[in-house]
């Protein structure tokens, strides 16, 4: 494992008001791979990325860059840069200002300065924006001259806070490839904040998903999506059916009255957990035939899928995708595989978690 | 549909008539030959030679226009100190507090402040001359400079200093290279208020002139006192003249530094793409 380049150890920020923005955050970032920081907002994702820039001070816990203190290292001095969320592009400077400013301040030689300008607007596929006005850029070319001044310093670590959200669908998707794209011809370590799971489970290698100032579960986008800690995670990223069920033994599992056979162990006998079917996992086949029986209610249109309704014998609601439509009031059977099955703990500690998901996943 | 647009150029011509119609009246009069302002006799230039032969009346305009650029260039950079400072105060009752107490300044009248001042110079034993009504133009402009410069500093993102920092910008670099850049346009508004503040004062100026030292807005009303004298027209018409010059000039000025911009950096682009 390479040296992180970035720890954060026991950070906790209280604000003077008494609010607790985060508590006890630890997190290891390293050299090269792009991190998503995921959660609501007001879930403190933007402040632990203003305490990585050094634009505020964690009331207790450790900052660590290269393995180096740097909880009052000010701002300017720390080898990352930032995209921020309006942008925050210089008015009175052009196109060309804006993203030498760095580069002017280290005294760098004119025509260096010039050539790596010119570079990044290359970069951000802004070649000849160089005499522009900031106010003559449109949104998305805002972003990227905001990107291009963040990474032609050269940063160790890039932080963008949610660059994307002011953008519309088709550019926010097409500038989350460019971003993938960017950061892995750079190399640099990319931390994104997002509120949008697709966002994060697009481009990242990890994701943590954070709530009320807490990292709930990290790992990458697959584990989290797949084998989410808990009820917050589970609805959170993605879209998912959650019931309350009973452990009966390792690998069989009890939910709407009936016991499945699935893949998670290790936890007591009868302990009570919740379950967890993804919508795209579910699939349909005739009433007979299948493990459980729904009753159509609704069906929408969503272009790449239908996203289906269906009403169970309990009252449950079960949220199916599927690429072909059903008639609605049709009784329909749903089947799944016992991997499919992801089953949650009450209150397991992200530790605990994954330590038992190792033991008993690995056959 | 068409005749609202009719009545408002109306009513706007009507307003710049009522305006203007008394400056012309003055300039008109000021060639007057006859030497009154009831009826036109002739054409003359003579009020105009009397005025720049008057080695007085010349000295006091140098004066009243020392004054007027010496405050207001103190009195901006006070003031725009002021605004930062005000602003950059944390709890909002300490700011609003400090505006209210610049505002009193702004809203109470000028007697009054002249009188206040006229009775710190003589108590503290201060001669009245220059001096003393440079400080008072520069007391009086403060405000103002605060009041003009405030709604920029308001305006600045504070995202825009976490920029600067991030990019590696100290603090006096942040300052000096986005601060100031952003907030010229209300220092400048603010230095040609308080200049033209300057320059008409009467009331406060009349206060601490004292003997020997005057300003023109105190000579002409000394001498329209004395009865009207035609060579104060010519004066009031070459100070109009004056001002409409600087108002023309300081548009061009505006444009020309905006298209020099524009083509210095085309210039700048065209020599990189030719390498």
């Amino acid at each position: 494992m390479a040296t992180p380049i970035i720890e954060l150890k026991g950070i906790t920020k209280q604000y003077d008001d008494g609010f607790v923005a985060l508590t006890n955050i630890n997190l290891t970032i390293e050299q090269g791979k792009f991190y998503s920081l995921l959660g609501p907002s007001g879930s403190g994702k933007t402040t632990i990325l203003r305490i990585i820039a050094g634009f505020t001070n964690a009331t207790q816990g450790q900052v660590l860059f290269n393995g180096k203190l740097i909880n009052e290292l000010p701002p300017n001095q720390r080898k990352v840069n930032t995209v921020f969320q309006n942008y925050a592009l210089f008015p009175h400077l052009d196109v060309f200002d804006n993203v030498a400013f760095g580069l002017t301040l280290q005294k760098r030689p004119k025509k260096e300065i010039k050539r790596r300008v010119l570079d990044a607007l290359k970069l951000v596929q802004l070649p000849g924006y160089a005499n522009r006005e900031i106010s003559e850029l449109s949104g998305g070319q805002q972003q990227r001259v905001a990107i291009a001044r963040a990474i032609v310093n050269e940063p160790a670590v890039l932080l963008l806070d949610e660059p994307l959200s002011a953008l519309d669908m088709k550019l926010r998707q097409d500038m989350q490839y460019e971003l993938r794209e960017l950061q892995q011809r750079l190399g640099i370590t990319f931390i994104f904040v997002t509120h949008d799971q697709e966002e994060a489970l697009a481009m990242s290698d990890e994701i943590f998903v954070m709530d009320n100032g807490k990292v709930l579960q990290s790992g990458t986008p697959v584990d989290i999506y797949d084998e989410p800690i808990n009820h917050f995670v589970a609805n959170f990223i993605g879209e998912s059916n959650i019931l309350p069920g009973k452990m009966l033994a390792d690998y069989q599992v009890e939910f709407v009255g009936k016991s499945f056979e699935c893949a998670d162990g290790g936890m007591r006998a009868n302990e009570a957990v919740e379950v967890v079917l993804r919508p795209e996992d579910l699939d349909i086949t005739t009433a007979d035939q299948g493990k459980l029986v729904v009753k159509v209610d609704t069906q929408l249109f969503r272009g790449d899928h239908f996203e289906i309704i269906g009403i169970d014998a309990d009252g449950n609601e079960w949220l199916i995708h599927s690429t072909n439509p059903v008639r609605d009031g049709k009784e329909i059977g749903l089947t799944f595989e016992p991997e499919d099955i992801h089953v949650m703990r009450f209150g397991e500690k992200e530790a605990d978690f994954d330590a038992r998901l190792e033991q008993y996943e690995e056959d | 549909m068409m005749k609202k647009p009719r009545i408002s150029s109306l009513y706007l011509i009507l307003v710049f008539i009522i305006l203007y119609t008394p400056i012309f009246y003055l300039i008109y009069y000021s060639f007057n030959a006859g030497g009154n302002m009831n009826n036109f006799t002739g054409f003359t230039w003579e009020h105009y030679r009397t005025l720049f032969s008057d080695q007085r009346i010349l000295v006091i305009v140098l004066d009243t226009l020392l004054i007027a650029l010496l405050s207001s260039l103190v009195a901006t950079i006070v003031g725009t100190f002021g605004a930062l400072g005000i602003s950059g105060h944390k709890k909002a009752a300490t700011r609003s507090t400090l505006l209210t107490l610049n505002n009193v300044l702004m809203v109470s009248p000028d007697v009054i402040i002249g009188a206040s001042f006229l009775i710190l110079f003589t108590s503290l034993g201060i001669g009245l001359g220059f001096g003393s009504v440079l400080v008072s133009h520069i007391a009086f402009s403060i405000p103002i400079v605060v009041l003009m410069v405030l709604p920029k500093v308001n305006e600045l993102d504070p995202a825009l200093l976490n920029a600067a920092q991030d990019l590696g910008a100290s603090k006096a670099q942040t300052f000096w290279r986005v601060i100031i850049p952003y907030i010229t346009p209300g220092i400048l508004s603010g230095f040609f208020m308080a200049f033209t503040y300057s320059l008409d004062d009467f009331a406060v100026t009349f206060f601490v002139t004292g003997n020997g030292f005057t300003t023109l807005s105190v000579e002409i009303y000394s001498r329209a006192r004395q009865g009207i004298s035609l060579e104060i027209n010519a004066l009031s018409a070459v100070m109009f003249i004056f001002a409409l010059l600087l108002v023309v000039g300081y548009y061009f000025v505006n444009q020309y530094s905006r298209s020099r911009r524009q083509r210095q950096k085309r210039h700048e682009q065209a020599e990189v793409t030719l390498r």
